[in-house]
């Protein structure tokens, strides 16, 4: 029984993934982390109803020190880990001169700290079996964007860390997946484009589809690359 | 039936001219003793892994093998002032009567070949590769041709009966002999039976900086093998 851990599941792209991942048989055991409680236990219960089991572990991802005692515990539960989904992100977009250290410092903690510290404590534990590790950039990570430093910046990190462990845990059998949704209607797109409605854009169930069937045992060969996630909007 | 297995470590790696010896230096982007470390630790007979280092590196082995997450017990002997010593300080602390003999300088030895050899039903294996070139004797004048057919490239890991091979270095130590390596002195001075099992020409022995490069292409083209 395969065991998924999540971040992000509360809303957005994370709860369309969490919501389609547990529609398929083999992913038994959802571990959703993250603050937001209310949100995280709205999901829970969906997919309790459709007999997954679901551990809610509440932690401030802007604390990735947590992580480690967090990770042990989802592994003294399950016994195997076989899919991380870093897919929580944080955005406070502003001009170089009005980023504050703490602003920048926040968005690296969140977007790229916190994967590194789940990356690295799930891999002590994977690394037996193999496994599957997806981390959602951004296309603001591969082209600029006036006004998003600290978030633009943050995503470059985050495929260029994916490419890296690509190659480090290809001998442990663990696959590394990055995606990088265009506009997407989350409530972190709505910080970034406020004005922009949010209905003439790509919807978070449609990156969800491409996601699941990354993390789906039948995907071998689009690990390494940052997979760029766009959709021809129809503009009649 | 359950092995000990044994790595020597110990060796100073002066012709990597590197401050550190080889088998700390990075390979693949970490240090080459883990590479056979994580595969025996995934290999179910394997009940014990003993490091046979030099005193000092104990300590920073110890940490290493708490952040790679290895599973078995590892033991920790420090080596003594020749190969032969190493090897019979690491025998007499290993606890099965059979033990696997490495070396942390041979990274390419892949979980397979490890698996090999433990289900060889010999009970004394080295592994052994074919030599490519000729070999002449002489050192200032050629004295004579070995054929290269009768010979083997010995490579690491071997498996010995731990009783037979104790035996052995006791009485090297008594009668004051040297061997570079084990399949000879346990042949030589107790004539048993060492059976030889192909090796393969990717467990190379890192010795000097060339075979670093070298190594980087095998491990990315034969262990990651991403095509």
């Amino acid at each position: 029984m395969f065991t998924c851990v999540i971040t992000g599941a509360g809303s957005g792209i994370g709860r369309a993934v969490t919501e389609a991942l547990a529609q398929k048989s083999k992913f038994h055991n959802f571990v959703l982390l993250g603050r937001n409680l209310k949100a995280l236990q709205e999901v829970a219960a969906v997919i309790r109803i459709w007999g997954r089991d679901v551990m809610i572990i509440d932690i401030d991802l802007t604390y990735p020190e947590k992580i480690p005692a967090a990770i042990e515990s989802v592994y003294e539960k399950y016994g195997s880990i076989d899919c991380l989904l870093n897919i929580a992100g944080y955005t406070d977009p502003q001009h170089l001169l009005q980023t504050s250290l703490e602003s920048m410092e926040t968005t690296y903690r969140i977007n790229v700290f916190a994967p590194f510290m789940l990356i690295k404590e799930c891999t002590r534990y994977m690394k037996r079996t193999g496994g599957k590790i997806l981390n959602v950039a951004s296309t603001a990570g591969m082209t600029p964007r006036p006004g998003w430093l600290s978030y633009s910046s943050s995503k470059a990190a985050v495929i260029s860390m994916s490419q890296t462990l690509t190659e480090e845990l290809a001998e442990y059998g663990i696959k590394i997946y990055c995606v990088s949704p265009g506009r997407c209607a989350t409530k972190l797109r709505k910080r970034l484009a406020p004005n922009e409605n949010p209905d003439t854009i790509m919807q978070p169930n449609e990156v969800a589809n491409v996601i699941v069937n990354l993390i789906d045992d039948k995907e071998e060969c689009l690990d390494g690359q940052n997979i760029v996630i766009r959709k021809q909007l129809n503009r009649h | 039936m359950n092995y000990s297995a044994i790595i020597l470590s110990g060796g100073r790696g002066n012709r990597m001219q590197e401050a550190v010896p080889k088998q700390y230096l990075l390979l693949g982007g970490k240090p080459m003793i883990i590479h056979s470390i994580e595969r025996m630790d995934k290999i179910e007979t394997i009940s014990e892994i003993i490091i046979v280092c030099e005193e000092s590196f104990i300590e920073p082995l110890k940490e290493m093998i708490h952040e790679y997450s290895i599973l078995k017990p590892v033991i920790f002997i420090e080596g003594g002032q020749t190969r032969q010593q190493s090897v019979y300080n690491g025998l007499k602390a290993a606890k099965e009567d059979s033990i696997i003999l490495h070396e942390a300088a041979r990274p390419f030895v892949r979980r397979s070949d490890f698996e090999a050899l433990i289900s060889n039903p010999n009970a004394n294996v080295t592994l052994g590769y074919d030599i490519p070139f000729t070999v002449l004797t002489g050192t200032s004048k050629v004295q004579g041709i070995l054929n290269r057919s009768e010979l083997i490239n010995v490579q690491l890991p071997q498996k010995f009966n731990k009783r037979a091979l104790l035996d052995a270095h006791e009485k090297a130590i008594k009668e004051n002999l040297t061997y570079t390596e084990d399949a000879s002195l346990l042949f030589d001075i107790s004539q048993e039976e060492i059976s030889i099992q192909k090796g393969t020409s990717i467990n190379i022995k890192i010795t000097e900086p060339l075979d670093l490069e070298l190594g980087e292409i095998i491990y990315k083209n034969h262990i990651i093998n991403r095509k």
